[in-house]
């Protein structure tokens, strides 16, 4: 391994800039970083060439341990972006100023600097001052003089950005090829994502410090393992789904989840994609017998002409209501949109004019991985009301998902404040949640607060309460995620700092199971020791007892198959004054209960076992919604 | 017809500026020169070789070449240091390195005084031990390094902070330690900075007067200066005297002046 970096981290002013990362770089391997402005990678670089010290990890080149050593005692050639050869020398000068510094007699220079002339293809230019060569040549004088003493390592930090388009691919074609002839471990870093390709053995995409993933550049493309490789790299189309009893549900259409897909929770989303040029398009229904997954019938909505191929955007009745990540949904877009290309034949254009019907149907997807629980945690209005959003946050630190903060405001005005509130918020939680969005909307804050839970497809919301029993703005909130978009809600009326021990009350009544299931991926995630507690009717008959226990029976079974600690407690009615007794003595840190769905006529009032809960105590309460 | 009166229209800022200037600049620069050779040549030569005349040119020489040498050190390695380094109070120091332009140099000489004269701060605790850096050709020195610091750092600072960090940075991953990259890389990007300052230097320090006025004593043959002679040589009445010595420090001056501006020119043009 010529170069094996170990939990590396670099922080700029309590940021980190590059967050962890690990990574092993072959022998005589061209790695391309690929990333976006501001994502790390050069920081990463840079912390290679030892001109930035890192906070934490290894940095080992040739199986040399030189976190710790300056640059000059490291090896590395370096190219930069904007050449950075020196003005006063010659060409020649500059190549050979690497081996003058390391005492080499002038007949081995002069023979060296030729040799490396030629194989920039630089040959007889060797007399010419930069300012008398253009900026392709300049940046080949660099790549010489990084070469000249025969480096270890070979660090490029977007070598070709300040390049024409031209150029650069002439470039690229010569840096491949020097790089096969002399075989030296190479890093190139960059944003261009055809460059990447072209060039990578490997390709690691970076983005916020993280990286996130690492691969051929084929694979990258067809089987990404996360959302953002997916997008960030070439067109696609990524559409949520969820996994139904082994499947896929997307909209209308169901897909079989494949045995190698990864493993995905009962319910849980499920993100699939399927490249534009695998979208197959057919006038007549597909044949039942071929292997073809069918999305249905769609509407030709859009057509743009890209030389040798057209990109198509269809409109799929059956996919209406299914969320899509790629293509990017327009602002105020209802429907979900498919990407396809089709060749530019000539006499062909009629068929994929906007407003043909056609038929779809695709022959390979790919499940990218779950992504953990996604959750919106809204902040209270003024700092001393910001128990739900330190609680949202710690749960997203240890749920290890997406998490958004957001903050409502309810005039013009008070923009500004909301966005200082959630910075605040954002700036406190950078270490542990260094992907914490934030948003902030304006309006009133019920409808807002619906809206991006709808908008974002999150699958829990925080929401903070105060503790008095008449507080109205909120209330309404929990009661529509509930019962419109089906939303588990979270209810943090104090502050309360560790998750520990969840107590999951099943009701009285009709045992439901999301409450369970739900309660217990969060419990996995959290580590947390689960008590459930079911409440039996008095004088129940013999029957129902029967039922109640197997249906313990099979809680207890589906939190051990997780992988969570549990124990089954049985009481009797009344089940309020239990549930409280039992969250009191065992000090749990949250209560899970389950409230009817929609289906159900279902009121979210005071005489309702989860309301009553909610207004009698003082701990975080978890609302989740019962749908079978 | 009507190219004419635009052609006199457009001479008529041009002459009026001649003729305000006149006055102003041009004519007593000419006075210094009629009067230097009224006399005849002889007497300038006469003028120019009185034992005081030639120590002042001398040691005005000596010392605006000491001043040149030592702030083109200093000036570089201040220079180098407030544009290279981050530190806390970095700007309050650039502007405090800079306040020599703005202080007035007779206030500078006294400042000087009260720290190194016989009763100064410092100066009261060295007397004792023999040692007097004021009135004496040391203290002419101090005056000048003082007066004429930030037109060295203002020459090269400007330089240093245009070269992108990456320029050493190159350096250093290619293997050349701090020194090399100064020594190879640096300094030769520094060459036309360091070169216009040191004239500037140069120029500014052969004609200080305040300053020197008040540190030198103003004593023949140890601490005159050309510019102390010729005034000395103005009170006491000697026109002719002071003339010639004003008229070689005039023409030293221009010549100074055209080099730099001939040399300013010709980087111009090389970096266009």
């Amino acid at each position: 391994m010529s170069i094996v970096l170990t939990e590396l981290t670099r922080r700029f002013d309590d940021v980190p800039v590059v967050n962890h990362i690990s990574l092993e770089i072959r022998d005589g391997e061209l790695f391309v970083l690929l990333g976006g402005s501001g994502s790390g990678k050069s920081t990463l670089l840079r912390l290679i060439a030892g001109l930035l010290e890192p906070d934490e990890g290894r940095i080992e080149l040739d199986g040399k341990d030189v976190t710790w050593l300056p640059p000059q005692a490291r090896g590395v050639g370096f190219v930069f972006q904007n050449y950075s050869i020196f003005r006063h020398m010659t060409a020649a000068q500059n190549i050979e100023f690497g081996l003058r510094i390391r005492g080499v007699p002038k007949a081995n220079r002069s023979q060296r600097v030729e040799e490396l002339l030629e194989l920039v293809g630089l040959s007889g230019l060797g007399a010419r001052y930069p300012d008398q060569l253009s900026g392709g040549q300049q940046q080949r004088v660099a790549l010489a003089r990084a070469l000249a003493y025969h480096p270890a390592v070979l660090l490029l930090d977007e070598p070709f950005g300040a390049l024409d388009v031209k150029i650069r691919v002439q470039m690229r074609q010569s840096l491949k090829e020097i790089q096969r002839r002399l075989k030296v471990t190479t890093i190139l870093v960059t944003h261009d994502q055809e460059e990447a390709f072209e060039l990578g053995d490997r390709v690691g995409v970076i983005e916020r410090g993280h990286l996130i993933e690492v691969g051929s550049p084929e694979a990258l493309y067809h089987y990404p393992r996360t959302e953002f490789v997916a997008t960030f790299i070439g067109g696609g189309n990524v559409l949520v789904g969820r996994a139904i009893a082994g499947q896929i549900q997307l909209g209308s259409v169901t897909l079989p989840l494949p045995a190698n897909a990864p493993r995905h929770d009962e319910g849980a989303p499920v993100r699939i994609l399927f490249r534009p040029e695998s979208v197959l398009l057919r006038a007549e229904p597909f044949d039942a017998r071929c292997d073809i997954h069918v999305l249905g019938q769609g509407q030709i909505r859009e057509r743009v002409f890209a030389g040798s191929l057209q990109r198509l955007r269809l409109e799929v009745e059956g996919l209406r209501g299914v969320r899509p990540v790629a293509p990017l949904p327009v602002y105020g877009q209802h429907t979900t949109l498919i990407e396809a290309v089709q060749p530019s034949e000539e006499g062909h254009l009629d068929c994929y004019a906007p407003g043909q019907r056609l038929w779809l149907g695709i022959q390979t997807y790919h499940v990218l991985e779950p992504t953990g629980l996604k959750i919106l945690i809204c902040a209270g209005e003024s700092p001393d009301m910001n128990a739900a959003a330190e609680y949202g946050c710690r749960l997203a630190q240890a749920a290890q998902g997406p998490a958004t903060l957001l903050a409502v405001a309810e005039s013009d005005s008070a923009i500004a404040l909301a966005r200082d509130r959630v910075e605040e918020l954002r700036q406190r939680w950078l270490v542990q949640l260094p992907r914490l969005e934030t948003r902030v909307r304006q309006g009133a804050i019920a409808d807002e607060i619906l809206l991006e839970a709808q908008e974002g497809h999150y699958e829990l919301v925080v929401l903070g309460r105060t503790p008095t029993p008449h507080q109205m703005d909120l209330e309404p909130v929990a009661r529509h995620l509930l019962e419109w978009i089906e939303l588990p809600v979270l209810l943090v009326p104090q502050p309360r700092s560790p998750i520990e021990r969840m107590l999951i009350c099943t009701a009285a009544g009709e045992p439901g199971k999301s409450d369970v299931l739900f309660g217990g991926r969060l419990a996995r995630r959290l580590g947390a020791f689960v008590t459930v507690l079911h409440v039996l009717r008095s004088q129940a008959p013999q029957e129902e007892r029967a039922r109640a226990e197997r249906h313990l029976r099979r809680a207890q079974a589906s939190l051990e198959a997780l992988g969570v600690r549990c124990q089954i407690k049985v009481k009797e009615e009344p089940a309020l004054q239990h549930i409280l007794s039992e969250a009191e003595s065992g000090d749990y840190d949250l209560i899970v209960i389950g409230a009817p769905g929609p289906r159900a006529p279902y009121q979210f009032r005071q005489s309702d076992m989860a309301t009553q809960i909610i207004t009698s105590t003082t701990r975080p309460v978890l609302v989740v919604p019962l749908v079978e | 017809m009507n190219g004419k009166p635009r052609h006199v229209m457009g001479l008529l800022p041009i002459s009026l500026l001649l003729v305000v200037l006149s006055p102003l600049i041009l004519m007593p620069l000419a006075a210094i020169y009629i009067f230097a050779v009224g006399g005849g040549l002889d007497a300038f030569v006469r003028a120019l070789s009185n034992p005081d005349a030639q120590f002042a040119l001398r040691f005005s020489l000596l010392i605006a070449s000491a001043t040149a040498l030592i702030n083109a050190i200093l000036g570089t390695f201040a220079a180098y240091v407030l544009s290279k380094y981050r530190f806390r109070g970095r700007e309050a120091l650039t502007v405090i390195v800079n306040l020599p332009v703005a202080i007035p140099t007779v206030v500078v000489g006294t400042s000087l005084l009260l720290l190194w004269g016989p009763i100064g701060l410092l100066g009261q605790l060295l007397d004792p031990l023999g040692i007097q850096p004021m009135f004496a050709p040391m203290g002419v020195l101090l005056a000048h390094l003082f007066v004429t610091f930030p037109y060295m750092l203002g020459a090269i600072k400007p330089v240093l902070d245009e070269l992108e960090v990456t320029y050493e940075e190159a350096s250093y991953t290619i293997g050349a330690n701090r020194w090399q990259t100064f020594r190879f890389v640096l300094l030769p990007a520094l060459r036309g900075g360091l070169f216009s300052g040191t004239l500037l230097t140069f120029a500014h320090s052969l004609g200080e007067f305040g300053a020197t006025v008040m540190v030198s004593g103003n004593l023949r043959l140890r601490t005159q200066t050309a510019p102390l002679y010729i005034f000395s040589q103005f009170e006491a009445g000697n026109l002719e005297a002071a003339n010639a010595v004003a008229a070689v420090l005039a023409t030293l001056s221009f010549v100074l002046f055209f080099g730099l501006l001939r040399f300013t020119q010709l980087r111009r043009e090389r970096t266009a």
